[in-house]
């Protein structure tokens, strides 16, 4: 019996569930504020995710014509809840994951991308001519930076020997960051990370001033709501991922802290600095010399690997 | 509109209608319609959102879709060919919902008024809640009557005449 109130517990309080939702909210703050420094405003104030996210959970929420119904409701329910249960097999704050399993950095980036392919579907659910076009431009992006995400994960688990995210994690822990001898896989899990969550460079599929909010245009309220909190669930899930494998591992909440929000510093930063690419732009950066700096950052570990050892 | 469960103790109601209001005032998402304006309070409406003003402060994001805003900021007067945008425009938004009339052909249809292709102000076509006068309104007015609006909704008046 207390088994199981220990495994609810961990999906619902620590470290999924709410910490999890609080963490994305205030990784969400900091990164508007950051935004806004950026560009000489003030920003918004400290609880202005939190009140986004309750002001859209407490509006109707409009169900348009020419949506198949079950699809366009239980959407961003499975958008949340694979970004929330890819929370649980990361070393959150600093402690062991929740659950770690043989082969689980696989599930990992499976669950992240459940978030964009639900994005995907359910713009392409809607009869709406902006969500059809920005599902398509989702979909499309998906296909991009998925391999050369992946590849750049892949670089640690090769060095350590196994698939499992805990034990890379202990493999790296106390020794030189990997972002400095692994600096190209590094950078490029950085980028891809950005694309998977449409941060501006490649923010073409939610295009605000082409078509109009992309694939989620038609949602309101509820499911609106629950898309914005997967997105900042899985900001804080993809940070946590590239910190406990590139920079030197999370021994403690202090640790993750810096090293999430340092990583998060960089990519506030990069979203400044950068306009929107055009769609063919981004899918052929992708291929062109994400695909190739990852494939090549792989070619070096495996070779040095056989090398060394 | 009310999803609370009508079972809970007051206390509890009563907290969440609190909660509820809060996120309302300090997270107003707005989108801007043009009815037949002729493009100077759109402008001022412009510089309003630009960095110089940042309205990110008080909560308000201009939103390209008309589902996810909650504050619908009309300018001009509405032509007999925008009325029926304006009226879809209205109905696409979601409960609950705001709407707020810039500058004075918005809010009477100012010098346009009685012309044969014109249907009037805002107010004849869509429910108003906040009236902006001025022509145009400075930025700093716009502001002050959305935050006039959204003050009106923590005291439960629903309507702020100005």
């Amino acid at each position: 019996m207390s088994m199981e109130i220990e495994i609810l517990l961990k999906m619902l309080v620590f470290p999924g569930g709410l910490t999890l939702i609080a963490l994305g909210l205030l990784y969400e703050y900091i990164d508007r504020k950051l935004m806004a420094r950026f560009q000489n405003r003030i920003g918004p104030r400290f609880l202005q995710p939190l009140a986004d996210a309750v002001k859209l959970l407490a509006k109707e929420e409009v169900v348009p014509q020419g949506v198949i119904p079950i699809f366009f409701v239980s959407l961003p329910i499975l958008a949340l809840a694979g970004a929330l249960t890819a929370g649980l097999y990361v070393p959150m704050a600093g402690f062991a994951p929740a659950f770690s399993l043989p082969g689980d950095l696989i599930i990992v980036i499976f669950l992240l991308g459940l978030l964009t392919l639900s994005i995907g579907l359910a713009g392409a659910n809607t009869a709406d001519r902006f969500s059809i076009l920005g599902a398509t431009r989702t979909l499309t992006q998906l296909f991009s930076y998925e391999a050369p995400f992946l590849l750049a994960l892949l670089c640690p688990a090769i060095l350590a020997d196994t698939w499992q995210i805990d034990m890379v994690h202990q493999s790296v822990l106390g020794r030189v960051w990997l972002a400095l001898p692994l600096f190209i896989g590094f950078f490029v899990a950085v980028i891809g990370l950005m694309g998977k969550l449409e941060l501006a460079p490649f923010d073409a599929p939610e295009a605000e001033s082409e078509i109009v909010a992309g694939a989620l245009t038609e949602y309101s309220g509820r499911g609106l709501a629950l898309f914005r909190l997967g997105k900042n669930v899985e900001l804080v899930v993809g940070l946590t991922l590239i910190a406990a494998f590139y920079l030197g591992g999370l021994a403690n909440p202090l640790e993750f802290l810096l090293k999430t929000l340092g990583l998060l510093v960089v990519v506030a930063a990069l979203q400044a600095l950068f306009a929107r690419l055009r769609i063919d732009q981004t899918v052929g950066m992708w291929w062109r010399i994400g695909a190739l700096l990852a494939l090549a950052q792989l070619l070096i570990v495996v070779i040095l690997k056989g090398v060394i050892l | 509109m009310s999803n609370i469960p009508a079972g809970l103790p007051k206390p509890w109601t009563n907290m969440l209608n609190g909660l509820k209001t809060w996120a309302r005032v300090n997270s107003p998402w707005a989108i801007h319609f043009n009815s037949g304006s002729c493009n100077g309070c759109d402008i001022e409406i412009l510089a309003t959102l630009t960095p110089r003003f940042d309205v990110e402060r008080f909560g308000i994001k201009l939103q390209g879709s008309p589902r996810h805003a909650d504050v619908l900021i009309c300018t001009g007067p509405v032509t007999t060919q925008a009325r029926d945008r304006l009226k879809r425009v209205y109905d696409q938004m979601p409960e609950p919902k705001f709407v707020i009339a810039v500058g004075s052909c918005a809010t009477s249809g100012g010098v346009f008024q009685g012309c044969y292709n014109v249907a009037g102000g805002i107010d004849q076509v869509i429910p108003v809640n906040a009236y902006i006068p001025g022509c145009p309104p400075r930025p700093e007015a716009i502001i002050d009557g959305v935050v006039k609006l959204l003050g009106s909704l923590q005291e439960k008046k629903p309507e702020v005449k100005k």
